[in-house]
């Protein structure tokens, strides 16, 4: 116990003293949540179909035009304008604005567009009950103008033709149930008897977005629910480079080298290590949930929910840490120079944190990827505290993907023992 | 002098993977209890392989060693439990102080309390470190890192103590207090082996000498033997360059 407490102490004085690593260990991923979070905070609006900005002109100023614009105001799906720079879009304008990328989608709904539709229906409705003898000239369909910049996500633009679809479709149908009523009352002798347009009043299906959580409020993921814990992971896993850098240090300066001239296992010198890092992985953690917590909401982003299980939170996090100090470690025996294992450390833990969702989460990636992401520990850590955070799961719902990151932990230690043990055999 | 060797070498050879001669090549030795023996030889002769397999490092590819009684390679821990070993190299923390490194190093030989900071506090004074004793050694001149670090290998009061060119780089001052240190620990029992290119300073420190050259050990005595021995030589510094010749090594 004297000697594994000596070398937390050492460990911990040396980690101290190094002030580029501490700044590595704990402002680097500070500054990446805070620039991820940023920059992916419009790219995940745009996943959500929120916030893209439509441009509506409406020439109608009639029943279409009004229920389009109410549509898309109600939708959230986008965030709607109807003016340019304070001024009143017109059709002439709103080219050029889609163009020059101020907004993503224009819609023109041109003049008489609902008259049109009046017009056609009643043409229809008469032939339909044969008061009209001959047959009547309908008017030419209605034309909507779409402007699109062409960096417009195709899903958004089909969910936006969709509803305009579906809004035409409702103002159709509404005007046939009228003009229907209408006819239907001249033949009707007692007026009072005649049929009432009840279409106003029915809505036959209606829609509930219900999110698939364990928790009662409604988390929506978003850059900040993405990136905290993303880059919380990343941060965990990057001290490979302190770690891996202070193994292959105290082989090269030699204090490795007396150390196996001392009656002490390379094990409890090793876990001193071990215990100091997790530690540091576990502080980490705090301090950037305490970012999603505190700081990012002070930027206008959304604050970061953590879910209800504390038990989970911490059964992951020691986890995660001890899948990240056993890779450091393994990195640490592995690597010859500290070069060796600067490079091989960092360029590892960018290439599994990309793979594992830390960039990109898993589910914008293609089927191959998302396949291949199931392989990086980063996305077992991942996986979990999407589960904790996103869907309110607790110990349970965690137990595999921390069971995942012990196993790893244990694979990184094995290897490291088997390579030192190669090592010393010259 | 006890008559029984405390260190017994028999035969022993160590070939590194994938060279093509052996480092050392059956060299045998036997080292007495209070001893201060010398390995001495020219660069590559086999010093530090011979020691570094003294001291548990690497495994012998042939030959026993028997130290204290006991079978090396059997009997590891409780070798490594009386011996003492100063590396080459300043193998300690730059960024720990010189107690920092010293009270990590003592608990790794299972000192802890007041018994090791009595000691770490005797041994800084001892080697006029006290003042300087709470820096960061990488502030340190070359010769108080080498006093640290042979304090560090002679904290747990070894029996035996291997020394690696402890004397390597420093000033003339710092020699002469980690020599002096030195005797007194021999005085005190600790049997002392230690390899060295500083002849005169062998000269004078050590009981007897063992000259090794292309891993074999050439000539073994006591300097004044030695000396004696090989006619036209003057010192210990003729008598090596008599025996190894002035052929550059690698």
């Amino acid at each position: 116990m004297i000697k594994l407490f000596a070398a937390i102490k050492k460990e911990a004085h040396i980690l101290l003293r190094d002030r580029v690593g501490l700044a590595v260990l704990f402002l680097m991923p500070m500054v990446l949540i805070f620039v991820m979070t940023l920059i992916q905070d419009s790219a995940f609006k745009s996943l959500n179909e929120r916030g893209i900005p439509i441009i509506f002109v409406d020439e109608d100023k009639d029943s279409l035009g009004v229920s389009i614009e109410q549509g898309l105001r109600n939708s959230g799906m986008c965030a709607f304008n109807s003016t340019i720079e304070g001024k009143p879009a017109t059709a002439e304008m709103i080219e050029k604005a889609v163009s020059d990328g101020k907004f993503l989608v224009g819609i023109v709904v041109p003049k008489g567009a609902t008259e049109a539709i009046r017009n056609n229906v009643k043409i229809l409705v008469q032939q339909t009950l044969g008061e009209s003898d001959s047959p009547q000239k309908q008017t030419d369909s209605v034309e909507i103008s779409i402007y699109i910049d062409p960096i417009t996500k195709k899903s958004f633009l089909t969910s936006v033709t969709s509803s305009l679809r579906e809004f035409i479709s409702e103002i159709k149908t509404k005007i046939m149930f009228q003009t229907f009523s209408d006819q239907i009352s001249q033949l009707m002798p007692n007026k009072s008897n005649a049929p009432k347009n009840a279409f106003s009043q029915s809505q036959i299906i209606k829609y509930k977005e219900i999110y698939a959580s364990k928790q009662i409020n409604e988390i929506v993921p978003n850059a900040v629910q993405h990136n905290v814990p993303a880059w919380a992971i990343f941060a965990m896993f990057f001290i490979v480079l302190p770690l891996a850098g202070s193994m292959v240090k105290e082989k090269s300066e030699g204090s490795v080298l007396r150390l196996q001239t001392i009656p002490t296992s390379y094990l409890i010198f090793l876990n001193g290590k071990i215990i100091v890092y997790i530690l540091v992985c576990l502080i980490q953690l705090i301090l950037m949930l305490s970012v999603g917590k505190v700081f990012l909401p002070m930027l206008g982003l959304p604050t970061l929910v953590i879910g209800n299980s504390v038990l989970g939170i911490i059964l992951l996090s020691v986890s995660t840490a001890f899948a990240a100090t056993g890779y450091g470690v393994m990195m640490g025996t592995i690597a010859k120079t500290e070069q060796q294992g600067a490079i091989m450390g960092s360029l590892s833990v960018l290439l599994l944190s990309a793979i594992g969702g830390v960039w990109v989460p898993t589910y914008v990636m293609p089927e191959l990827m998302r396949n291949i992401s199931v392989v990086s520990p980063l996305n077992w850590a991942l996986n979990g505290f999407y589960e904790l955070f996103l869907r309110g799961g607790g110990v349970a719902d965690v137990a595999a993907d921390s069971l995942k990151l012990i196993c790893f932990y244990v694979f990184t230690m094995a290897v490291s023992l088997i390579v030192n043990r190669y090592k010393r055999k010259i | 002098m006890s008559d029984k060797p405390i260190i017994q070498v028999e035969s022993l050879a160590k070939t590194f993977k994938g060279a093509d001669k052996p480092a050392v090549d059956g060299v045998s030795l036997s080292i007495h209890k209070n001893e201060i023996f010398g390995l001495l030889g020219p660069n590559g002769a086999g010093k530090t392989t011979t020691i570094s397999i003294l001291c548990g490092l690497f495994s012998a590819s042939n030959g026993t060693v028997m130290i204290d009684g006991k079978n090396l390679e059997s009997n590891i821990d409780s070798i490594k439990q009386i011996i003492g070993v100063v590396p080459q190299d300043i193998a300690l923390y730059p960024m720990l102080s010189a107690r920092e490194n010293l009270s990590f190093y003592g608990a790794m030989y299972g000192l802890s309390g007041k018994s090791l900071k009595d000691k770490i506090d005797l041994w800084l004074n001892n080697f006029g470190l006290t003042q300087s004793a709470n820096k960061r050694l990488s502030t340190y001149s070359g010769g108080m890192k080498r006093r640290v670090n042979l304090i560090a290998g002679i904290l747990h009061d070894p029996k035996i103590l291997f020394m690696d060119e402890p004397t390597v780089g420093v000033d003339v001052q710092s020699r002469n207090v980690i020599i002096e240190h030195l005797k007194e620990l021999n005085k005190a029992g600790t049997t002392i082996i230690y390899t060295s290119h500083h002849m005169e300073e062998a000269e004078h420190f050590c009981s007897r000498v063992a000259i090794i050259d292309y891993g074999k050990v050439i000539v073994e005595g006591s300097p004044k033997e030695l000396i004696s021995a090989n006619t036209g030589c003057r010192n210990l510094e003729d008598v090596f360059l008599q025996l190894t010749k002035l052929t550059l090594r690698d």
